[in-house]
Parts: C-alpha cells; sequence; structure tokens
C-alpha cells in the first residue's frame, strides 16, 4: 500500500470516528442543553399520513433490527461466530438481516419520494434534511449491497470490524482490520461515522429521545374536527 | 519530499505499531513465513537460507525495504525474481526500515549456520490424503468445527465450489483454486500459518491456525482444486437476494395487517362521511 493510500485510511478510519463522536456527544449535550425543544423528529404525520405509513413503518422496524443486529455483534462477536457455526443458522440469520435491510430501504426510498412528490411535506423539508436522506440512503444501500455481494457479515463483521471498533474504544487505533476491505464496506463505514459526526445537527436526535413505548402502543388517533368547506370548527387532539 | 516525510511519520507510528525494537524472530515469524523459509525449500518467494552469501548485503536492505521500486528500476536480479515467483511482487513488509532489515538478515544468517533453522517450514506430508482428512477439512472451513485458538472459520468470507445451500462468503477470494494459486501443500500451509494479507494477518495474529488444522484444510483444498469446473458465485447471491425480498414482501403484508385499525381507516372515513353529510344534508 502506498503512503498516500495509508495516510487517507488513517484520516477516514482513525481521525475521522473520533472527530464524528466527540462532534455527537459535545453537541447533543450542548443542543439539549441550550435548545432542548428542538430535540425533535419534526413530525410531518399531520400533512400526509398515508404514503408516511409505507415509509415510515418499514423504515423503522428495518432500521432498528438492523441496527441492533450491529450492537449485538460489536458486544458478543464470540458468542455470534458460535451461532453462525451450523450453516442453516447463519443462513437464517443472514436472510433475516436481509429482510429488515431491505424493509429499511423500501421504507427509505418510500420517504424520500414522499418529501420529492407532496408539495405540503417538500414545503417543510429543510436542506439539512436533504442531506440526511442523501446520506441514509447510502448507508442503506450499500449494507444492502454488501449483504448481498460480500455475505457473510454476520460472521466477518464479529471477527474483523469488531476488534477494529473495540481499537478505537480502547484509543489504540488499529486500521489493518479494515484497511483491505472492499470500497462499499469502507463506504458503508466511513458514511456511518459522518451520519454519527452530523447526527446532533439533524432530525435524528429524535433517537436520543425517543419515547420507546411507541414502538408497541396501539396507534394513536389524531381528530381534527374540520369542516370540508375549509373553516376549523374544533381542533382538538387526542391522547392516545 | 516533504510531503512524504509528514505522511510517513505517523503512519509508522501507527500502523506499523509494534513493529519498533521488534525482535527480529518475532517478526519474521509474523510477517515473512508466509512466502519463505530458511532451509525448507521455496514458497512463493525464495528459500532466504544463506541468502546473505549470495547476495551484497545493500542490495538486500535496499530490497526488503521496498521491493517493488527494485523491481521498477530494471534491476535485473530483482526481474529474475519476480519471474521466479510467477509475477508475485513482494510486497512491502510493515513497519520496516534499514534498521529492522539488518537485524532480519542477521537473523536469518545465524539461522542459515545452524543444522535445522526453526523456519525451515511445516513439514508436510507427500502421501494422499484420506477422506477422513478432507471431511476434517470441510468440517473446519464450515465452521462445524471450530478452530481451537478461536478464530472465525473460512465459510463467513470465503466459498468453493460444492458448499451447498447459500455458499459461503464472498468478502474474500473464492478459494477453490487456492491450492493452486499458492503454489501446493507447502506453499499453502505456510501461507495459513502466517496469512499476508492486512485483514487475514490481523484477524489471525492472535489466535492463529494450529498446525493440526492446516493440514486438514490444506487436505480440503487439495481436494477442491480438483473439481471440474468453478461454479460462478452469481446464482447464490441472486437466490439470497429473491428470498429477503420475498421475505420483505411478506413483512410487509404483515405490517399492513397488523395496523389496519390505523389512522387511514378513522380518518378518511370522518372526512367521507362529513362530505356525504354536506352533500346530502344540505
Amino acid at each position: 500500500m502506498t503512503d498516500t493510500a495509508q495516510f487517507i485510511d488513517m484520516i477516514l478510519f482513525i481521525v475521522l470516528p473520533y472527530v464524528a463522536m466527540a462532534t455527537f456527544f459535545l453537541v447533543s449535550i450542548y443542543r439539549y442543553l441550550g435548545r432542548a425543544f428542538t430535540y425533535s423528529s419534526v413530525s410531518s404525520q399531520l400533512l400526509e399520513n398515508k404514503q408516511h405509513f409505507w415509509g415510515l413503518v418499514p423504515f423503522h422496524y428495518g432500521i432498528l433490527v438492523v441496527l441492533a443486529g450491529h450492537v449485538i455483534a460489536f458486544l458478543f462477536p464470540r458468542e455470534l461466530l458460535l451461532f453462525n457455526r451450523v450453516s442453516l443458522r447463519l443462513y437464517i440469520l443472514e436472510t433475516t438481516a436481509l429482510v429488515f435491510g431491505l424493509l429499511a430501504l423500501i421504507g427509505l426510498v418510500s420517504l424520500i419520494l414522499r418529501r420529492i412528490t407532496e408539495p405540503k411535506i417538500r414545503v417543510v423539508t429543510t436542506p439539512m434534511d436533504w442531506v440526511l436522506f442523501v446520506l441514509l440512503f447510502v448507508q442503506v444501500i450499500a449494507g444492502v449491497g454488501i449483504a448481498v455481494f460480500y455475505p457473510w457479515g454476520s460472521s466477518w463483521f464479529a471477527a474483523a470490524m469488531t476488534p477494529y471498533l473495540w481499537s478505537l474504544v480502547k484509543l489504540q487505533p488499529d486500521i489493518q482490520f479494515v484497511s483491505g476491505l472492499s470500497f462499499w464496506v469502507k463506504l458503508h463505514v466511513v458514511n456511518a461515522f459522518v451520519l454519527i459526526g452530523l447526527l446532533p445537527f439533524t432530525r435524528l436526535v429524535h433517537v436520543l429521545v425517543a419515547p420507546n413505548p411507541y414502538l408497541w402502543r396501539r396507534p394513536q388517533v389524531v381528530r381534527w374536527y374540520r369542516k370540508p368547506g375549509g373553516e376549523l370548527a374544533e381542533s382538538k387532539t387526542g391522547r392516545s | 519530499m516533504r510531503r512524504t516525510g509528514w505522511t510517513a511519520l505517523p503512519v509508522a507510528l501507527l500502523i506499523a505499531g509494534a513493529s519498533f525494537a521488534q525482535d527480529p524472530v518475532a517478526y519474521f515469524r509474523q510477517n515473512c513465513v508466509s512466502c519463505h523459509t530458511i532451509g525448507g525449500g521455496r514458497l512463493t518467494g525464495p528459500d532466504l537460507k544463506n541468502v546473505t552469501q549470495r547476495r551484497e548485503r545493500a542490495w538486500l536492505v535496499r530490497f526488503i525495504t521496498n521491493p517493488k521500486a527494485v523491481i521498477n528500476s530494471g534491476d535485473p536480479t530483482a526481474l529474475k525474481l519476480k519471474d521466479e515467483a510467477r509475477g508475485v511482487v513482494m510486497p512491502i513488509p510493515p513497519g520496516i526500515n534499514r534498521e529492522l532489515a539488518n537485524a532480519l538478515l542477521d537473523m536469518i544468517e545465524k539461522e542459515s549456520a545452524l543444522e535445522e533453522s526453526q523456519f525451515k517450514g511445516m513439514t508436510i506430508p507427500t502421501a494422499p490424503f484420506t477422506a477422513q482428512d478432507i471431511e476434517r477439512g470441510r468440517a473446519l472451513f464450515l465452521g462445524r468445527e471450530p478452530l481451537a485458538n478461536g478464530g472465525p472459520s473460512c465459510v463467513g468470507c470465503h466459498t468453493t465450489v460444492g458448499l451447498g445451500g447459500l455458499a459461503g462468503g464472498k468478502l474474500g477470494p473464492d478459494l477453490t483454486r487456492v491450492f493452486e494459486r499458492l503454489q501446493g501443500r507447502q506453499g499453502l500451509a505456510a501461507w495459513m500459518q502466517a496469512p499476508a494479507t492486512p485483514t487475514m494477518r490481523s484477524v489471525f495474529r492472535n489466535q492463529p491456525l494450529q498446525q493440526d488444522e492446516i493440514l486438514p484444510l490444506v487436505a480440503y483444498f487439495e481436494d477442491r482444486a480438483k473439481a471440474p469446473a468453478v461454479t460462478p458465485a452469481g446464482p447464490a447471491s441472486f437466490n439470497f437476494f429473491l428470498i429477503g425480498l420475498l421475505g420483505s414482501v411478506v413483512v410487509l403484508v404483515l405490517f399492513d395487517i397488523i395496523w389496519k385499525r390505523r389512522l387511514r381507516s378513522v380518518r378518511r372515513r370522518q372526512v367521507m362521511d362529513a362530505a356525504k353529510e354536506v352533500l346530502h344534508g344540505d
């Protein structure tokens, strides 16, 4: 490997992760202390709720399951490798991961299209939202691409990515684990750190204050008592 | 030059890591034995026994610290070495510098003087492997039998022909023909003892393969190399993708059923009812 390539790898896999994590912690805390009321997903469900369902639900369930998988591989690599000893178990795990990855992709594409095609939604979309959509799209498409073209990630994440990430945590970065990996894997890793670094500047902050019961509570009914003529008779938001 | 200087320093510090003041024996074991023996015959690279008598030390130091540069300079000896290695160019050893190269050459000199060097390489039987050897190699490859030192099994990153199911991983190369690529039993075994690529080296550095695991794996790869033709990796990936797509459609249908009483059914009905009221009521 040339000096230049090594230098770029150092920037991407040592400097960027630390800068991203520092930004994430500092800006998240600063924003929470200074402007706590901006901690919101800035929901647009009220403006359009049909396509919203087909974007929001698959995306969130997809991304949450896939993220949980990454965290499990980070925390329990040895156990995961033992689980994958039986080919059938490996295939079932990988297929499940792909299903949820695809759900996240389908949901995300649906949300992006909704932002583009719905005039009401486009009005409330900020430039940072577009940046976020691009980054999330790159992240999810690279993730699904890796799942399909560079299997079996559940095993090699545990074998190569986990030690790399722990080397960062222990402040003894060892990029040899990642320097030889393919472009798509590197893109996925780098983009993940960019997303973490940008998180406190975007509506993604809602993940830090997520009302977890939303995942299993009954659907919320928001009733608008509006006459079709447009005259507002009474507006009331229910609890539920 | 200045640029190279300020990039090279942190690179050497951070990437080479522990190579400073490194014991040449440990360094050789970790970085050189995948391609070289001392008195055990040629692997991918030449046998290094008495190499300090065959070539000038200055040339050797120059070559070790940057093999590619010496080859590119058109040096006839370097070009001949490249030909003998079937075109494989020796990578720059991680964290190498003139001092370390000299220390390595001193060590090689000492080892060459011994009757049997510790770097003679593994003794690989020449007799044909048995069906049990091959079967055990397959079990190790697939992970059915875990590796004793805790290393990950091959299938996570590699595939070969005849694995069935959704086949093996594709992060690393297809190993069906690896037996030929690494020039037979000796080369393959040496490679597995100290893998030369950055990812493999990192992953297996602290959990190396054991000799009694390497032999069955060599048997398995030798057997795979006899397979008539390499099946393309395409169908397994495509099938996997299709299964995933089908699964996600099923989940989408499930979502629709689970949330069938979602907001839409409440509000839209109200809107429709109100519309009817307006149409018929007025």
